[in-house]
């Protein structure tokens, strides 16, 4: 028998607050080009990106703490299959532990020819060093920086 | 806990197939469930509640899903509720049921649900959106490349290498092959794996589990139940659920509670299990698992959360040994696994259905010969909550 | 057949609006979950288990119990979430206290209001086979229902006005700063403006605790679970007699049955029923066998389910008070623990034994509940035996 279709696409709009503690970290990287973490003082870990509490202790994190911008990849992946509203393949990225921090940060990584996956996976391997590289035009958002290989 | 003991009296699943477009949602959760309900040998007069099964709305394109699948399971005028744990939505459900029973509440509990993936045309979109908007959604994650991560970090600390990820694709798809209710069926080589088409580094097309339609369902009943209507059944004797942090960059760096690489909360949901099931040595006492493993790679570090090989470089040596193959030391994924078959919101649920199938010696070509005790896992969210099972004849 | 174990309400945290824009929704459950905590006097290391509910689509993630985990408490915990209703997660926590396998559970639910419009949210609720085309959201369920009933009984819009008037009039009592309640939308005929209340923000939390956990730390103010009961409707409007509402008389039967109540009209010394049309309200009277329909005219004017009257009934200002959708139902349920537990505030009823919470929630109130707490907790030998839940039994 004839079998129909019937298209459907949601498209729904959300304004998500922030918060206090991602506010002021976006600011800070839209204006001064820097990145913060906050302290865990039970634990004394620093949480990049910043967290208002640990989900470890469960108790409200301290002080800010500038981090990076040096660091070491932690993780990656390099994309090379087309997915709906992700960007154009292919692309690298991954986590990296900024200078200062204990846990790592979301990024890509560019500069890094990705031609040959296993050559460009070489040069991303975990424990590479790299550095967080700002845009001159900052929004406020985690794009405006990425890493690159020190 | 003798005499209040939960059992697994029907188990229904769909053939899983690309696409069902002789079926809307519901039908398909009805096909599982009639399945069921005709293996249980009852009629619906004797459901007394429901619990179903349900990952992302988005998957399916409606919202609050469940909400239409009432009549598909029964529920008019029931208690009925919504699973939702993400991938392990499916266990979770099994689980939520075994304590609607074991609450002394309820003899008599199904568990059903559907997915029609196939259907759904952005699954990585809908699917990055499980991160949080302030910090990690705006980067191009999805649950291949979070998964791809973990690989990364697997053979960095472990030295897993590509292929030995398409070792795991090998056996499963040779596992599936033998199972006609699993999706991927053909069996593939090493050589086909590491020629297909790379997706994220490292994680090819074949180490990846396919987009699934079909539905599952499960009667659960209790012990006295069971012995008052002289019902046959297997057992649920552990059961437990762990989550970990939700924040991917808090699986590295500095001393992790919850390493990347591995399934930290897996491990701990299995402690659960076993300490509540008794078992203390499950290298000897496990005889078949189903773990909940959606690419290749991720099959690893569930054995070894598992604790069904003695550490992670010893994981990957008995996997190039066939120790986890049908006739091996302990089958991992007889039916062929996650990797073979996800209609998410029900994978979780086949894994408990295949090791109850197991233990009850009713898996047919599939079967791992005197399997009389089995565990089941599934992962949920970005591989962050994680539920766990000990079935036992 | 009763629950193995009668779990107890041990904290309550109630925050039907929040207005500030400071905290980003994760760090709002946070506060609502160590808020509840604290009322318990326990922390974080005390709690077994952790049940939480929202929707999806209203908070715009895929999976909401993924942000939930960390600000609740389940790192490192055993967490499950029912998207269904916010009930269901209360429902889920108790049956998991019930089997004695955990000595607590900490549940939370939480309705934000950050979709640019709920409506739409809701419409992806109709099914796309034969509902979606038609503007299908709650407030028109509601309406539908709505009309249905003053089809049946003609004075219903009387009782309907009367029951707007009271639960305005006791929001106000029970907040007396908080500005007049906006509609939540323009007329859907019947359902006028003034019936409806806007959507806030929301989130709630409790505690859940075993006896022996209870009998241990010595814990006072328990509101005990003495029966509960939940019942779903089935999936299509067109399918229903919108005028009746047979799952809430299913659910309720199974609470009254477990709690051993016979005469529902004189059990109770208050309500809380998830209003968010006062007909809702009415259909529940009916259903929990609180008051017949032909009465419902007399009885709302006589002012017998208002403070004061025989059985009050949304002392808190109810849903038409503060709408935090998704949450409303376990708003209900936490509200009547509070008034057991004492620690209802400005709406406090004086010596409250035993309340009835309601929760109702999707199209028309698909999902239904009804939880009966008291403050005297069963018998030894009530516990084990317990009554049967008749209806269900196969």
């Amino acid at each position: 028998m004839e079998l129909l279709e019937r298209q459907e696409t949601w498209s729904i709009t959300y304004n998500h607050a922030l918060g206090e503690t991602a506010s002021w970290f976006y600011a800070k990287i839209r204006d001064e080009g820097a990145i913060y973490g906050k302290r865990c003082a039970k634990s004394g870990r620093v949480l990049v990106p910043p967290r208002s509490f640990s989900d470890e202790t469960l108790q409200p994190t301290t002080d800010w703490v500038k981090v990076g911008p040096g660091g070491r990849i932690e993780a990656f992946t390099i994309v090379y299959e087309k997915f709906n509203n992700l960007p154009d393949p292919p692309y690298a990225f991954g986590y990296v532990l900024l200078d200062g921090a204990d846990t790592a940060l979301g990024g890509y990584f560019k500069g890094v020819d990705l031609a040959d996956p296993a050559a460009a996976a070489a040069r991303l391997k975990v424990g590479t060093r790299v550095v967080a590289t700002f845009a001159p035009q900052r929004k406020g958002e985690m794009l405006d920086f990425w890493y690159e290989l020190a | 806990m003798s005499g209040n003991r939960v059992g697994i009296i029907g188990i229904g699943q769909s053939e899983f197939r690309s696409r069902r477009d002789d079926a809307s949602y519901p039908d398909l959760v009805r096909e599982g469930v009639i399945r069921a309900m005709e293996d249980a040998k009852l009629d619906f007069d004797a459901i007394q509640a429901v619990v179903y099964s349900l990952s992302p709305d988005a998957m399916v394109g409606i919202g609050n899903a469940e909400r239409l699948g009432v009549d598909a399971v029964g529920g008019r005028n029931k208690p009925f509720l919504r699973i939702n744990n993400g991938g392990a939505t499916g266990i979770s459900s099994a689980v939520a049921a075994y304590y609607h029973v074991a609450s002394g509440m309820f003899d008599v509990v199904l568990t059903a649900g559907a997915d029609k993936i196939g259907e759904c045309g952005d699954s990585q979109t809908v699917l990055n959106k499980i991160w949080d908007p302030s910090y990690e959604r705006p980067l191009p994650l999805g649950t291949i490349n979070m998964l791809a991560m973990s690989a990364v970090r697997y053979m960095d600390r472990y030295g897993m290498t590509e292929e030995d990820m398409a070792r795991v694709t090998v056996k499963n798809r040779h596992h599936a092959s033998l199972n006609p209710k699993a999706h991927l069926r053909k069996p593939v080589t090493i050589e086909d794996v590491m020629a297909s088409r790379l997706i994220s580094w490292p994680i090819k097309l074949l180490d990846c589990c396919p987009q699934s339609s079909g539905g599952a369902a499960l009667v659960l009943a209790s012990e006295r139940f069971i012995k008052d209507n002289h019902l046959d059944a297997v057992w649920i004797t552990g059961v437990g659920h762990s989550a970990e942090t939700y924040w991917m960059g808090d699986r590295m760096g500095n001393n992790p509670t919850a390493e990347h690489a591995d399934a930290y909360a897996l491990g701990r949901s299995f402690e659960k299990s076993y300490r509540m099931a008794g078992i203390t040595d499950p290298m000897r006492q496990v005889q078949v698992a189903e773990l909940y493993a959606p690419f290749s790679n991720t099959e690893y570090h569930s054995i070894d959360a598992a604790r069904l090989s003695p550490k992670p470089v010893e994981t990957i040596q008995r996997m190039r040994d066939g120790e986890y193959q049908i006739g091996g030391r302990i089958p991992i994924n007889p039916s062929g696994g996650t990797l073979c078959t996800n209609a998410i919101a029900v994978t979780a649920m086949a894994r408990v259905a295949e090791v109850a199938l197991q233990v009850w010696g009713r898996a047919g070509d599939h079967q791992v010969k005197g399997a009389r005790l089995g565990v089941a896992s599934g992962n949920g969210g970005d591989h962050q909550i994680f539920g766990t099972m000990v079935i036992e004849a | 057949m009763g629950l193995r174990n009668q779990p107890g309400i041990i904290g309550c945290s109630i925050r039907p609006v929040i207005t500030s824009r400071d905290r980003s929704l994760e760090e709002v459950i946070y506060d609502t979950g160590q808020l509840a905590l604290k009322d318990a006097g326990l922390g974080i290391e005390d709690i077994d288990g952790i049940v939480v509910a929202a929707n999806d689509q209203f908070d715009g993630r895929s999976i909401s119990v993924m942000m939930a985990s960390g600000p609740t408490g389940g790192v490192d915990r055993d967490i499950m979430s029912t998207p269904s209703a916010s009930e269901h997660a209360f429902i889920l926590g108790a049956l998991r206290v019930a089997t004695g396998q955990f000595r607590t559970q900490l549940v939370v639910s939480w309705s934000p209001t950050e979709v640019s419009s709920m409506a739409e949210a809701q419409r992806l609720g109709a099914d796309p086979y034969f509902h979606r085309a038609l503007p299908l959201d709650e407030l028109s369920a509601h309406a539908l229902q709505a009309s249905a009933i003053e089809q049946a009984l003609p004075d219903a819009r009387v009782a309907a006005e009367n029951v707007t008037k009271k639960n305005r009039d006791q929001g106000r009592l029970a907040w007396p700063d908080a500005p007049a309640r906006p509609a939540a939308g323009p007329m859907r005929w019947p359902v006028t403006p003034a019936m409806t209340s806007a959507p806030v923000m929301g989130a709630v939390a409790m505690v859940l605790a075993a006896p022996d956990f209870i009998a241990e730390r010595g814990l006072r103010d328990v509101a005990w679970i003495d029966g509960m009961g939940w019942a779903t409707e089935p999936s299509f409007l067109g399918d229903r007699d919108l005028a009746t509402a047979p799952a809430l008389a299913a659910a309720a039967g199974q609470a009254y049955a477990a709690a051993g109540i016979t005469d529902p009209v004189t059990a109770f010394d208050l309500a809380e029923i998830t209003d968010a049309t006062p007909y809702a309200e009415l259909l529940a009277y009916e259903a929990l066998s609180l008051c017949p329909r032909d009465q419902w005219a007399a009885r709302s004017a006589d002012g017998s389910f208002a403070r004061g009257g025989k059985l009050p009934v949304n002392l808190s200002g109810g849903v038409l008070t503060w709408n935090p959708v998704f949450c409303t139902g376990m708003i209900r349920i936490a509200e009547v623990a509070n008034q057991i537990r004492g620690r209802a505030g400005r709406h406090q009823v004086p010596n409250a034994r035993r309340g009835l919470a309601q929760a109702g929630s999707g199209f028309a109130m698909q999902y239904q509940s009804a939880i009966v707490l008291s403050k005297a907790a069963r018998t030894k030998g009530a516990q084990v035996e317990g009554a049967q839940v008749e209806g269900t039994r196969p």
